[in-house]
């Protein structure tokens, strides 16, 4: 049931100052969004236009620990087919910032190791200026798992076979004769500070 | 043929992970006497794990005006970058007062909106132009091509350069070198279900499977896509997907800059086919 005096007014303004959050109040709950999702088609829970309507209401709380929101794919169907371009895609993006600000000053627990993987992803773009696929995973899994032994477990587990694959197929290492560590060192770009620079005013802006 | 000269943004999975996918791009640009010039220095594009917005403008915004510095157009053999690299122009030119604060950040992030980006797929088929392209075939690629193009190639609508519920251009390239399209609309622009795969595998193996399952009771000889992400799920993670859900699948995944290569009389080594997971040497029997 829903409790009209603990809903949060304000929230659909909080989600609308978001970059991606702007055309909120254009939905008008057809469903277009959530008819169309692969999600949904997987996981019946997925519900993109529940989650806008009680975005809309000011559902704050429960918006934001929803689970749900961390297996978005960014696939863009719902933006494409969206009659109201609310541009759904990037609203629920949005949303997901504002979880994650809430985490950071510790009012609320994600379910969901995904910001933990972009995290990680970003700092490896932020140190080298590219992506570091070993370097992601080395910070990635020790965090999910919550040491480093058992994130070098689950690590092997994950990618031991697709390491082996990658390494004889000469994509990493030195079989493909682009180099002995190929793929095995991060690739860095040769302007770093540019790197800190962006990365710095990106988190400003976010504040 | 307009196009002759371009700013080359390989992207980092063309580093590793999709090696094959960069050199056969590579080789094939060259054929066609189109000269790629890789953007210097380039950074990551910050994929789909930069969610915030302003992150993906700025890092952009240095890839674009590198490019720009060159007076050339920025081209990518990846969807995500494409994506990236096109909503950053776009925004930028729409907004001058993003603009200028970008412009703040370095000097070196100044970019003016005259280049715009492009995707590999759509140079080739658009501005390289299937005319062209037929004059330079010199084999038919006998095979049957289950065409997957995913998501950033048809949406969303302020960036796709495709039809977002029946993109043709892949389409239209696989007839020209004499393959034949199998069956696949409804797969064509199913997500991969890569930005989940490391972590919720599980959905991203389910979407892989019913890509990759729809493509051989369609009687493919392979996918085709033009995406290092797709080619990471629905290639590189096959035999992971094969093992999580006992099934066999063994369907070999193909670049479309690798068949295109093939029918241009490109050898298979040049165009990166023994790095493709899934075997593809079945396939080089098809090439006449």
């Amino acid at each position: 049931m829903i409790k009209t005096w603990e809903l949060d007014p304000g929230f659909k303004y909080e989600i609308m100052k978001e970059p991606g959050g702007e055309h909120l109040t254009s939905c008008y709950q057809c469903s277009t969004c959530t008819i169309g999702c692969p999600i949904t088609e997987l996981v019946p829970s997925y519900n993109p236009r529940k989650i806008i309507q009680m975005s809309l209401l000011g559902m704050r709380e429960e918006v934001l620990s929803n689970p749900d929101l961390w297996i978005c794919l960014i696939c863009q169907t719902c933006t494409a087919r969206c009659p109201q371009d609310v541009g759904i895609s990037d609203l629920l993006s949005a949303i997901r910032r504002i979880a994650e600000k809430d985490e950071e000053a510790g009012k609320l627990k994600i379910e969901s190791p995904r910001p933990l993987f972009d995290t990680a992803f970003l700092h490896t773009v932020e140190k080298y200026g590219r992506l570091y696929d070993i370097g992601l995973a080395m910070e990635y899994y020790p965090k999910r798992e919550g040491s480093f032994i058992a994130g070098q477990k689950a690590m092997m587990k994950d990618y031991k076979d697709f390491g082996m694959r990658m390494f004889f197929k000469g994509k990493m290492g030195p079989l493909g004769g682009h180099g002995l560590l190929k793929g095995v060192l991060p690739s860095k770009i040769k302007n770093k500070d540019v790197m800190k620079k962006i990365f710095k005013w990106a988190e400003e802006k976010e504040k | 043929m307009s196009v002759t000269k371009l700013a080359y943004y390989p992207g980092c999975p063309s580093e590793a992970t999709a090696l094959e996918q960069h050199i056969s791009t590579e080789a094939v640009f060259e054929k066609l006497g189109v000269e790629l010039v890789e953007v210097e220095d380039w950074n990551c594009c910050g994929a789909a794990e930069a969610e915030n917005p302003m992150l993906v403008y700025a890092l952009n915004a240095r890839n674009l005006a590198i490019a720009e510095r060159a007076s050339l157009d920025i081209m990518t053999p990846c969807s995500i970058c494409y994506y990236n690299l096109a909503r950053t122009a776009k925004a930028l030119k729409e907004d001058e007062k993003l603009n200028a604060e970008i412009k703040g950040i370095d000097s070196t992030l100044e970019y003016n909106g005259t280049i715009t980006a492009k995707h590999v797929l759509d140079v080739l088929a658009n501005d390289v132009g299937l005319d062209e392209l037929k004059s330079k075939i010199v084999k038919k690629v006998n095979i049957k091509v289950a065409p997957y193009y995913g998501c950033y190639i048809s949406r969303p609508p302020g960036t796709a350069y495709d039809d977002p519920d029946d993109p043709v251009s892949m389409d239209q390239l696989i007839e020209l070198i004499g393959g034949e399209v199998v069956p696949f609309s409804q797969m064509k622009t199913l997500c991969c279900g890569g930005p989940l795969m490391m972590t919720r595998a599980d959905i991203a193996y389910d979407m892989a499977r019913k890509i990759l399952d729809t493509a051989k009771s369609a009687g493919a000889d392979c996918v085709a896509l033009a995406c290092p992400l797709c080619g990471m799920m629905l290639d590189a993670k096959q035999a992971d997907i094969e093992k999580a859900l006992n099934i066999k699948i063994e369907m070999p995944v193909i670049y479309i800059t690798q068949l295109l290569g093939l029918a241009l009389g490109i050898d298979a080594k040049k165009l990166g086919l023994e790095k493709n997971v899934v075997d593809t040497k079945e396939l080089l029997g098809k090439v006449v």
